[in-house]
């Protein structure tokens, strides 16, 4: 069915197309499988637009090319622009626009043989994806990948216009295919970098679904494009007494986004309203295939601390409290990076709603809720070991394999840097305690100028007993966090695979239902009993459409989820990045404090006599 | 691996020979002992002594020994025993090879092989192979630096003991205490502890000199321990944290190796640094050791031989005391002529005595001051060297990660 279907034929190659122009193309888009310069399905549209864009000269366009396509947001041109400097070669990778203009865009802007794959693919995606508001790739991060892609787009564009047409009609007709193949094929290992995610898989869906949500859709990728949302947890408050007594957050957000009412404001919420809100985001979003930030666990122990000890307790509680709240900031942060999921009600709710939330009661393990979880969550797991999907995408069966070996390794570094944070508090220790032992000797000492050097060197070595402790702490929070953070997210994409897995389930149940179906129907006939063919024939109609849906539900679940996979790659791969360079530099940092204990030291040895 | 080890550390020796005897004074070299060599074999080590003299009284101007751990330790007892040189600071004897804690790891490292990468495999091996070596070079260290000051002394020197282990072509056949010489051993030790504290208790120094430094040894001895102590186990930590940036290497270089081109070479980069910021780290845990701990547990040691000197002289003065007292009663009981031969006996021992106590008196206010001396002055080397190098190592260190920094932002 959706296999069929192809992208909508192109669009006139319109340079002057801007992204608020993606609206009227969106709107007007229609997914018309092939209909060369027909109703465009809103991917097209973005394809005009793209094609507009790569027209133009390479240096400006890029970044509204980037924006314009239908699946990223817009991230500020600054994002863009380094992408385009670095790799103007860049392969398409997922320039859905181009896809959907057929020929003639591919006239237009030069793409190389491989982009075209990527064009057509990319195409249909934004339609499918249509169904909710998704495109929601909208973190800036998307916007960079796109750039990325516009990038090489447009460079196509000068380059030469033959190759263009061939490829892209070769993309045409396998829309319906599973486009991985192609989309990979086309991702060039030399821009790899940066742009791994560049590949957007088409989704051979029917394109009509998604219409009406594509130009919405739109309209918010274009709405976000300078959109900016910071939140901070900060002031952990013990609030009440005894067992009641719970830890509140002050959760500040500054944001430029227009749905929201006010640009900077606070609230108070508590540990359990996070839980609450997560829970909700996953109800809602993780059948659509997307990637829902996990929340902080809850730790037994930890609350226990809160709640039994005093007001200005040990340092564990405080430790623990400090580890909380820079957990639930970078949740926050992650979830609000989500285009849909920071345009949802229940986020919008949790951080703008003055008041005190409702218990978010289906949070605590000993709730009825919680009791269903549970089974639920059994019943999942032996779901997921006993199902065994015949995967017939490859791009699925090697992402998972990746997933897979990702998780290990990450807990392998896990346990290494948890090893070395402890490693190194436990030099503190010792170094503090050696301090103090020097400085006894150096009071016993008899000779003048020794005993004083001695007592220096107990105040080095203190000094830097201090510096291992604070690197202790940046090993911790920089490097040994981050990386759980990511095998939570890990394990939230392998959720999000499994609800792909259960989709497909679903249809091939249904298919089998309408296999029975029809058999009834055909022993009816022979039986000849008019009233049980007719109900027989309902039978199979209703089951021929639920087929039908399961399989489009599939289809679009598994689209959803190559690009939330895609997106979900570039940021990893960004703050793995980051936080890299950032321990680095604390290393440094704290290495170059040490050189200035020691050359204070060194004439103080000198001075002995 | 032993033999691979006693080549390197043959190399080094040659090289490091000056460093190592930093407590001694090696003006005179009438007559100079060192450690040319050592070869490890399964629990025993035989370290090869060369000597080159002057001195007529030897038959060669210079000949190679092989000794062992055992010999040097009877050589030890030997000086401790004589009494003549119970006015002298007995300089320390070189402690125990001990290579259990190598031993221990490798054994660790063989368990474990079946569980780490070939990478993970051969970068732990390198480094035991490495901390193998500093053991070594620290043991031959510190038998060198025991005969060079026994060579420096201007009595030692000549013991004639000192000879025969420098001479004697052949074994010295010293087996080491058996069970019953321990326990004997043992025995004198407990003895000796006793009968210290029991002078400390009863006996009054005459000399205020003495008095006080007996306190101040006594303190200083205590408060020396105790930092040699947290020394060894801050050392320890460095370099365990050294040790864990492999994993984390290795870790790192696995997780680019999955992740793909895009990601892998910033991972590698960062890796790598990691590697090469493991070697200057256990670098700094090996100076720290060398440098600190190492010169506060030698003078732990020496401070306890010059305590043992101070008991000698203590004891010294308990028997001269005793031996006066006999006198006086010896005197009181044989008034008359036929018993003068018991009071000359009784004179006589009290004079040995008095000698004695006076000779050792002044030998030991010599050994004393120059025992401060050699201690501020090793301190003061030391603590200098270990600045300067921890200095540098901090320096290589933060210019490493300038680079790999450097480098990554490049890459993105």
């Amino acid at each position: 069915m959706a296999d069929s279907r192809e992208p909508p034929p192109l669009f006139d190659d319109d340079d002057s197309r801007k992204d608020d122009e993606n609206d009227d193309l969106f709107t007007s888009a229609v997914q018309s499988p092939v209909s060369e310069g027909g109703s465009l399905t809103p991917t097209v549209e973005e394809d005009v637009e793209k094609p507009g864009e790569q027209t133009d000269p390479l240096s400006d366009s890029p970044p509204e090319a980037a924006a314009h396509s239908t699946i990223q947001a817009q991230p500020s041109d600054s994002t863009s622009s380094p992408l385009f400097s670095q790799s103007p070669s860049l392969p398409r990778a997922d320039t859905p626009p181009m896809t959907s203009e057929p020929v003639d865009l591919f006239e237009s802007c030069s793409l190389g043989g491989n982009d075209s794959e990527d064009v057509t693919p990319t195409a249909v995606g934004p339609m499918t994806a249509g169904q909710e508001q998704e495109v929601s790739l909208d973190d800036n991060d998307d916007t960079g990948i796109f750039q990325s892609t516009a990038a090489p787009k447009l460079q196509l564009n000068q380059d030469s216009f033959e190759s263009p047409v061939p490829p892209a009609s070769s993309v045409l007709p396998p829309m319906g295919a599973p486009l991985s193949p192609p989309v990979v094929a086309v991702v060039n290992p030399s821009i790899a970098s940066s742009h791994a995610t560049a590949s957007i898989m088409p989704t051979p869906v029917e394109p009509t679904l998604t219409t009406r949500t594509q130009s919405t859709t739109e309209q918010n990728d274009n709405e976000k494009k300078d959109e900016f949302i910071e939140i901070t947890v900060t002031d952990p408050q013990k609030i009440g007494d005894g067992m009641g007594a719970y830890m509140a957050y002050k959760v500040t957000t500054k944001t430029n986004i227009s749905y929201f009412r006010k640009q900077h404001w606070s609230v108070m919420r508590r540990f359990s309203d996070f839980l609450g809100l997560h829970s909700k985001l996953v109800e809602k979003h993780l059948h659509s295939g997307r990637i829902v930030p996990p929340a902080p666990q809850k730790s037994a122990i930890g609350t226990t601390k809160i709640k039994l000890g005093s007001d200005k307790s040990a340092e564990s509680s405080i430790e623990f409290i400090e580890k909380r709240r820079a957990a639930l900031e970078r949740y926050m942060n992650r979830t609000a990076a989500h285009p849909t999921l920071r345009g949802d009600p229940d986020f919008r709710e949790f951080v703008e709603l003055d008041a005190e939330l409702p218990r978010a009661t289906q949070t605590s393990a000993l709730s009825s809720a919680g009791v269903l979880r549970l089974f639920n969550r059994v019943g999942e797991t032996v779901n997921k070991m006993t199902f065994k999907m015949d995967e017939s995408d490859q791009w699925f069966e090697e992402k998972t394999q990746q997933i897979e070996s990702l998780d290990n390794q990450l807990h392998k570094l896990h346990a290494s840097l948890e090893g070395l944070v402890n490693y190194r508090r436990e030099l503190a220790i010792s170094t503090a305690i050696f301090a103090k032992s020097v400085a006894v000797l150096s009071s016993v000492e008899e000779h003048s100028a020794l005993s004083r050097a001695l007592h220096q060197l107990s105040e080095a070595e203190e000094r830097i007993h201090t510096i291992h402790n604070a690197q202790a702490d940046a090993d911790y929070f920089h490097m040994a966090e981050t990386t759980k953070d990511y095998i939570a997210l890990i394990a939230a994409v392998k959720d999000v695979f499994h609800e792909r897995v259960k989709a497909f389930q679903m249809w091939q149940h249904s298919q089998q239902m309408l296999a029975k179906k029809r058999e009834a129907k055909a022993k009816a006939e022979l039986v000849a009993k008019p009233d049980k063919i007719q109900q027989a024939q309902a039978e199979v109609t209703e089951w021929e459409t639920k087929v039908e849906r399961s399989q489009e539900e599939f289809e679009r679940i598994s689209k959803a989820i190559k690009k939330e996979i895609d997106q979900f790659e570039i940021i990893r791969v960004k703050d793995f990045k980051e936080t890299l360079v950032k321990y680095l530099e604390a290393l440094m940092t704290s290495q170059q404090q040490i050189i200035k204990v020691w050359e204070t030291f060194i004439p103080e040895a000198k001075a002995i006599v | 691996m032993m033999d691979v080890m006693e080549e390197v550390l043959h190399a080094e020796t040659n090289g490091t020979k000056g460093g190592r005897s930093d407590t001694v004074d090696l003006n005179d070299s009438s007559l100079q002992v060192d450690i040319s060599d050592a070869l490890s074999e399964r629990e025993k080590v035989k370290f090869t002594v060369h000597t080159k003299t002057t001195l007529a009284e030897y038959t060669k101007p210079e000949f190679s020994v092989v000794r062992q751990h055992e010999e040097f330790i009877w050589l030890h007892d030997r000086f401790d025993e004589n009494e003549d040189y119970a006015g002298f600071i007995i300089p320390p004897p070189p402690p125990r090879p001990d290579f259990d804690a190598s031993r221990e790891k490798l054994q660790k490292l063989g368990e474990g092989e079946g569980s780490m990468t070939k990478e993970e495999f051969n970068k732990m091996k390198q480094e035991l192979e490495a901390e193998y070596l500093a053991t070594f070079k620290k043991t031959v260290a510190m038998h060198e630096v025991f005969l060079t000051r026994l060579a420096q002394h201007p009595i030692f020197r000549n013991d004639h003991n000192f000879k025969v282990f420098l001479e004697y072509e052949q074994d010295l056949s010293v087996r080491s205490k058996n069970k019953k010489e321990k326990v004997e051993g043992l025995i004198k030790n407990f003895n000796k502890t006793t009968d210290e504290l029991l002078l400390s208790a009863t006996q009054k120094d005459v000399d205020e000199y003495f008095e006080k430094e007996k306190g101040f040894l006594l303190e200083y001895h205590m408060a020396i321990k105790d930092s040699t102590a947290k020394a060894d186990r801050m050392t320890r930590c460095h370099k365990n944290v050294a040790d864990s940036y492999i994993k984390l290497s290795s870790g790192l270089s696995q997780l680019g190796a999955i992740e793909g081109p895009r990601f892998e070479k910033f991972v590698n980069k960062v890796s790598e640094a990691f590697e090469k910021g493991r070697k200057v780290e256990g670098r700094v845990a090996s100076d720290e050791d060398l440098k600190l701990s190492d010169s506060l547990r030698y003078y732990m040691r020496d401070t306890s031989a010059a305590k043992d000197l101070l008991y000698r002289r203590l004891r010294c003065l308990a028997n001269y005391e005793q031996a006066n007292k006999n006198l006086d009663r010896a005197r009181a009981k044989n008034k008359d002529v036929h018993a003068g031969c018991f009071v000359q006996m009784a004179e006589l021992a009290q004079q040995n005595a008095c000698e004695k106590f006076e000779q050792m008196s002044e030998k030991a206010k010599e050994e004393l001051t120059d025992f401060k001396m050699r201690r501020v002055a090793a301190f003061k080397k030391n603590l200098v060297e270990l600045a300067e190098l921890e200095l540098k190592h901090a320096k290589a260190q933060v210019q490493l990660q300038k680079n790999c920094l450097q480098s990554l932002e490049e890459e993105c």
